[in-house]
């Protein structure tokens, strides 16, 4: 409302800037509006000046003659105006009034009308950030991070805060370099260093990579209790055809667990379904070829079984994990979708399905940020 | 709110300007004072509305308002204020908004300036000044609306070109449009007096301060774009016969030409058709000016639109305001009484000749962009018509041109004297010759066209002195009272004296280029090349990272005599934002020379480097600013305005060498 | 002198300097155009080298070589017909392989072009209106897009 106020006072102020002029009593004499009240004034100017000392004498009386000149000239030449309070003069006013009145606010509000938006307020970035400050959207809270690291890239506070961020939101790739900077800046410590190696992890698609061993060896090196450094480097071990090594890790692990750890049963399951098929060292010593070749059997397998019943969120897991590690990655967002739907009756499963997708990097193409 | 209170002070404005032209129009018509007062109230009133929609636009832009789409499109919140402000006019629907609040300015400007317009005659300029605002206030509101809202508002904006992002380009397009915008003055005061029917000296007088104030501004603002396409484009160049370049420039000849046209008016009362042809023509130069930018017909740095809606509306404003003026001219010039017809050897045959010289160079420029646009149109054919084309015609019309400054500013008005003239100058010309010979033995030869300019321009800067000193100085007398003399010149003589001797200091800028050298070649560190003068050596590159952007600089060192003279430094830069890699020329001022580095891509640790020793090269622009000094001191003139035929007869009679004097 | 000498006086001073001035662009205009081409026009034109020319169309990826020096080679393509061109100096900023160029300079004997000069004018979004119009003839560019918010020119000489 306030601002059709201003709109009407803005019109108002300019009407009446309009109509001012109309409202004065002006000369009437016919000189008004011609040439000659600007000899005049200009007669009175020079000797203005001589008096001030602008001008020499001599220049001044030069001056003064022409003007005088070119004033009776032009006084021969004028017309008589017509104005003051005559009757057509007034007529005149009138007519005047009335058109200013009723152009102005007439074309103003059309115009303003075809093309302004009244409705919305200015929204300048300060007053858009302050009031939101308390529940702000994770994603405006990551750009306000991010801007502040562009002026001062040299804070590893902030690295340190947007890295596991980028994580859960599966731009792994930033994650790693976020990383990096918050351990350069802030230096390593066991925990960093094993976000670090997850984060390669998940910018690796699932695969522990030489790199990201060496990190985890480094954090455990620094904490042999870290649970998260130990559980990569099993998963490293069984990627790299050593399950034993894999098992003898998970057991330690959860041998040491803390009674109540969350992470307790993943670390069983995993254990579980290393030692259950023993498939899978006999795939092992398989050629490099061949043992491709008997995985992809294997998860075939397993997705057929799914396709049938797929009431096994463990199942699916796996199975998109199994994606993964192959390298296809359209059929691992396909399986997360496949198993969503499946399990669609239990949210709990659901989440740790996409739970899974987010930390190894998976985007659905509709689902892109 | 602050934003629609400037979108609704923009509609308001438009309303303003419909009743600055029709109600005081009427008014002049009828002879009614009242009717006619309202003009000047009106045009301050737009001005007003104007400037509260510009402020509105600049505060969006500083507070980054992002619910606004020319703000998201052309700011970023991480900008430095500085081009978050610059920023405002640095893109399209901004710069227009300048146009329009300097038009409005002008408008005020003519308003209040009471006492040196005569009444019926500035009620008409404000009509016809408000027909240009209306105009183009309806092209901004409909195709180029600067209040475009978005909703919702995106988190952050999309950062300024980078290459736009320069102080040197936040400053020369409004020096420009001040330019331009000032002939719309003269414009309107042109298109009032054929409306009138009347045209004497008192109308040259009272448009005098208008094209000098356009004039100088105009000057300033195609000497500051030069600079900055020379600095921050990266290719060592000061002027490229762009079309872009162009349509600055022909708006300056025309309106020079006019400014000289003019001064016959008022001293001879003659020329008066010719001077009104010259102010619509200047005006509609401008306008084509304004149209081969924004319409984006060509491609070029300048054009940041590219849009044909918008093209087609500016084509249309041209066409109704060049085809308009020109209507009214072949209507109403023959009710202008004619003027008197004069001496051909005289001042102001001098003039004339300098007239139909100018107006010639701006027709070549005009043929040499506008023709390859006909062509495309036509036939299909495309072609460029580049530097070659304007270094066989535009050059030797303003050689010649040059040349003649000179004598005429030695003849008198009424009758000259060749001869007489021709000694008055002979001082200067000897300058000239022997600044020739010198140039020739101390750089063993050099294109003979270097030399001649050379020549001319110490011909012209002895020149402005000379006319100085003849004014001032006759033999046998103190300096003390030479001295006195010399302060007591008019300052319009003093001006013209100073704006001549400027464009010599540009030749003399130009012709030294001649002498320029230009080594391209692969250095890796610790290596080096000759450039002129110096030894430049690779000291080494590095990576830096910047508010915005990554860069690769390299640091030389300039080597004279085997002693380090100075260091300079040249970067190559990457905008994330943008995905744009500009070039940062380093260079290093020597008195008046500059070393101007420029980095091309580096390869197995070698770095392509391109070095330019460029000799007097800031004359150029140093010439344009004193061109412009000139001009300003014209303008301070009191006695002009007030019609003080200078000088007195008495001083004149105390010369002994006939001195131009007004006449009447 | 009489009244109609000195108008005599003035318009034969008009007419010189316009003579003077249409003489100089018409003499101009022989020399110093450049006209523009695309690949396919040149084949099919016929140009004979040593004429100076302009060149535009898109850099044709993976045709880049960078030879010792600062000389470059590339080819420009308009998808149908390539033409081979040689240029000795710094590239522009933009220029870039996919990327719309112009090349001036004179054709060789051989087919191939040799570069005095060679501008990119783009951003991702932006083609040299000559370009585009080469190449709309190819019926490789669809249509104008909107309003690039920048673009930049760069040039080497």
């Amino acid at each position: 409302m306030t601002i059709w106020l201003a709109f009407a006072v803005m019109t108002g102020i300019a009407v009446l800037a309009v109509l001012w002029p109309l409202s004065r009593r002006l000369p009437t004499r016919a000189g008004a509006v011609d040439q000659t009240a600007f000899y005049a004034a200009q007669l009175a100017e020079i000797d203005r000046d001589l008096g001030r000392g602008l001008l020499e004498p001599g220049e001044a009386d030069a001056a003064r003659a022409e003007a005088a000149r070119r004033l009776i000239r032009a006084s021969a030449g004028a017309a008589p105006a017509t104005g003051g309070d005559s009757e057509p003069a007034l007529r005149r006013r009138r007519a005047a009034s009335a058109v200013a009145l009723s152009t102005i606010p007439l074309v103003a509000i059309a115009v303003y009308g075809a093309v302004g938006s009244p409705g919305l307020p200015a929204q300048p970035l300060a007053a858009r950030e302050a009031p939101r400050a308390g529940g702000m959207g994770m994603a405006e809270a990551v750009a306000r991070v991010e801007a502040h690291l562009a002026r001062d890239p040299a804070d590893g506070r902030g690295w340190d805060v947007l890295a596991p961020v980028y994580l859960k939101s599966g731009r792994a790739g930033d994650a790693v370099r976020a990383y990096e900077n918050a351990i350069r800046l802030l230096g390593e410590t066991p925990d960093r260093l094993a976000a670090y190696g997850e984060a390669l992890v998940a910018a690796a698609n699932g695969v522990v990579e030489k790199a990201a061993r060496r990190v985890f060896e480094r954090g455990l090196a620094g904490d042999p209790k870290s649970a998260k450094a130990q559980f990569y480097l099993a998963l490293a071990a069984e990627q790299d055809g050593r399950p034993d090594e894999a098992a003898t890790r998970l057991s330690a692990l959860i041998a040491s667990a803390p009674p109540g750890a969350p992470w307790r049963s993943t670390v069983e399951a995993k254990l579980a379904a290393l030692s259950a098929p023993a498939a899978s060292a006999a795939i092992a010593n398989l050629p490099a070829s061949e043992q491709k070749a008997a995985i992809a059997g294997m998860v075939e397998g397993l997705a057929q079984r799914l396709a049938q019943d797929g009431n096994d969120a463990q199942g699916w897991l796996r199975l998109v994990r199994s994606y993964v590690v192959l390298g296809d990655q359209a059929k691992a967002v396909v399986a997360v979708q496949a198993g969503k739907r499946a399990l669609a009756a239990r949210p709990a499963d659901v989440a740790g399905l996409e739970g899974l997708a987010r930390e190894l990097g998976l985007v659905e193409p509709a689902a892109k940020p | 709110m602050s934003v629609e209170v400037g979108h609704y002070a923009l509609a308001l404005a438009l309303a303003l300007a419909v009743i600055q032209v029709v109600l005081p129009f009427w008014g002049a018509r009828a002879r009614d004072a009242a009717l006619m007062s309202i003009g000047p109230a009106a045009a301050v009133a737009v001005f007003v509305c104007v400037l509260i929609a510009f402020a509105a636009l600049v505060k969006a832009h500083v507070t980054s308002d992002f619910s606004v789409v020319n703000v998201v499109e052309n700011s970023h919140s991480l900008k430095p204020l500085l081009y978050k402000v610059t920023g405002v006019w640095g893109n399209h629907e901004g710069s227009m908004l300048l146009w329009i609040l300097v038009l409005a300015l002008f408008g005020a400007l003519v308003a209040v300036s009471r006492r040196s317009v005569p009444e019926p005659l500035r009620t008409d300029t404000l009509a016809v000044q408000g027909v240009v605002t209306i105009a183009f206030l309806a092209f901004v509101l409909a195709t180029s609306d600067p209040f475009a809202r978005v909703f919702p508002a995106p988190a952050e904006g999309q950062d300024l070109n980078p290459i736009l992002q320069d102080i040197g380009l936040a400053i020369h397009p409004p020096l420009l449009y001040v330019g331009y915008v000032g002939y719309s003055i003269v414009f309107a005061f042109a298109a009032a007096a054929l409306i009138e029917g009347r045209i004497d000296a008192v109308w040259a007088r009272a448009v005098r301060p208008w094209s000098l104030v356009a004039w100088i501004f105009l000057t300033l603002g195609i000497a500051m774009g030069s600079y900055w396409a020379y600095y921050e484009l990266g290719w060592g160049g000061f002027w490229f016969w762009d079309p872009v370049e162009n349509a600055s420039l022909m708006p300056w000849l025309a309106g020079t030409a006019l400014m000289h046209s003019m001064l016959v008016m008022e001293k001879r009362d003659a020329l008066k058709v010719w001077t009104l042809l010259l102010a619509i023509l200047t005006f509609s130069l401008s306008l084509l000016g304004t149209f081969l930018v924004r319409s984006g017909v060509l491609t070029s740095v300048h054009t940041f639109a590219t849009d044909p809606g918008r093209g087609f509306f500016i084509l249309c404003i041209l066409v109704a305001f060049i085809g308009g003026g020109f209507a009214l001219f072949a209507w109403r010039a023959p009710v202008l009484k004619q003027g008197g017809l004069f001496a051909p050897v005289s001042r102001e045959g001098a003039l004339v000749l300098n007239n139909l010289l100018l107006a010639s160079a701006c027709a070549t420029v005009l043929i040499g962009t506008i023709y390859p646009l006909a062509l495309e149109a036509l036939t299909g054919d495309k072609i460029s018509v580049g530097a070659p084309f304007f270094e066989l015609t535009f050059l030797p019309l303003a050689l010649a041109l040059l040349l003649l400054v000179p004598f005429g500013q030695a003849l008198a008005w009424k009758r000259g004297n060749l001869l007489g003239a021709a000694q008055r100058v002979v001082a200067a010309l000897a300058i000239a010759v022997v600044g020739g010979a010198v140039t020739v033995a101390v750089t063993r030869g050099g294109p003979v066209l270097a030399v001649f300019g050379v020549g001319l321009g110490l011909f012209l800067v002895a020149a402005g002195v000379n006319e100085v000193v003849a004014r001032s100085w006759s033999r046998g007398m103190p300096l003390s009272n030479a001295l006195r003399r010399a302060f007591g010149l008019p300052r319009s003589a003093w001006g013209s004296a100073v704006a001549h001797a400027g464009v010599g200091v540009v030749v003399l800028g130009l012709a030294a280029q001649a002498w320029s050298v230009e080594t391209l070649v692969t250095l890796k560190p610790g290596e080096a090349a000759q450039a002129g003068p110096f030894t430049v050596v690779l000291e080494g590159a590095f990576p830096r990272t910047g508010p915005n952007f990554n860069e690769e600089a390299a640091r030389f060192r300039l080597i004279e005599g085997g002693a380090a003279v100075a260091s300079v430094e040249a970067s190559k830069r990457f905008y994330a934002a943008r995905a744009t890699t500009t070039t940062e020329a380093g260079i290093r001022t020597l008195g008046l020379s500059q070393v101007y580095v420029s980095l091309g891509d580096s390869r197995d640790g070698a770095l392509g480097v391109r070095i330019y020793w460029k000799p007097f090269v800031l004359l150029i622009w140093l010439g344009a600013v004193v061109m412009a000094l000139g001009g300003a001191l014209s303008l301070s003139d009191r006695r002009l305005r007030l019609g003080v035929p200078v000088p007195s007869r008495r001083a004149q009679a105390s010369l002994p060498t006939a001195t131009p004097a007004a006449a009447e | 002198m009489t009244r109609k000498q000195r108008r005599l006086a003035l318009i034969g001073s008009a007419l010189g300097v316009l003579a003077v001035a249409v003489g100089l662009v018409l003499f101009a205009m022989r020399d110093t155009i450049v006209f523009f081409y695309g690949p396919t026009e040149i084949a099919q034109k016929g140009i004979g080298p040593g004429a100076r020319v302009r060149i535009g169309g898109l850099v044709k990826p993976g045709s880049m070589v960078r030879e010792a020096g600062q000389t470059v080679q590339f080819a420009i393509t308009d998808t149908a017909t390539d033409v081979a061109v040689t240029y000795t100096g710094l590239l522009p900023d933009l220029f870039r392989e996919g990327q719309g160029v112009i090349a001036e300079g004179t054709l060789q004997p051989d087919g191939s072009f040799r570069a005095a000069s060679v501008l990119a004018k783009h951003d991702e979004r932006y083609m040299p209106r000559e370009v585009a119009a080469a190449l709309k003839k190819q019926g490789v560019w669809q249509g104008e897009q909107p309003a690039a918010a920048s673009d930049a020119k760069a040039v080497t000489q």
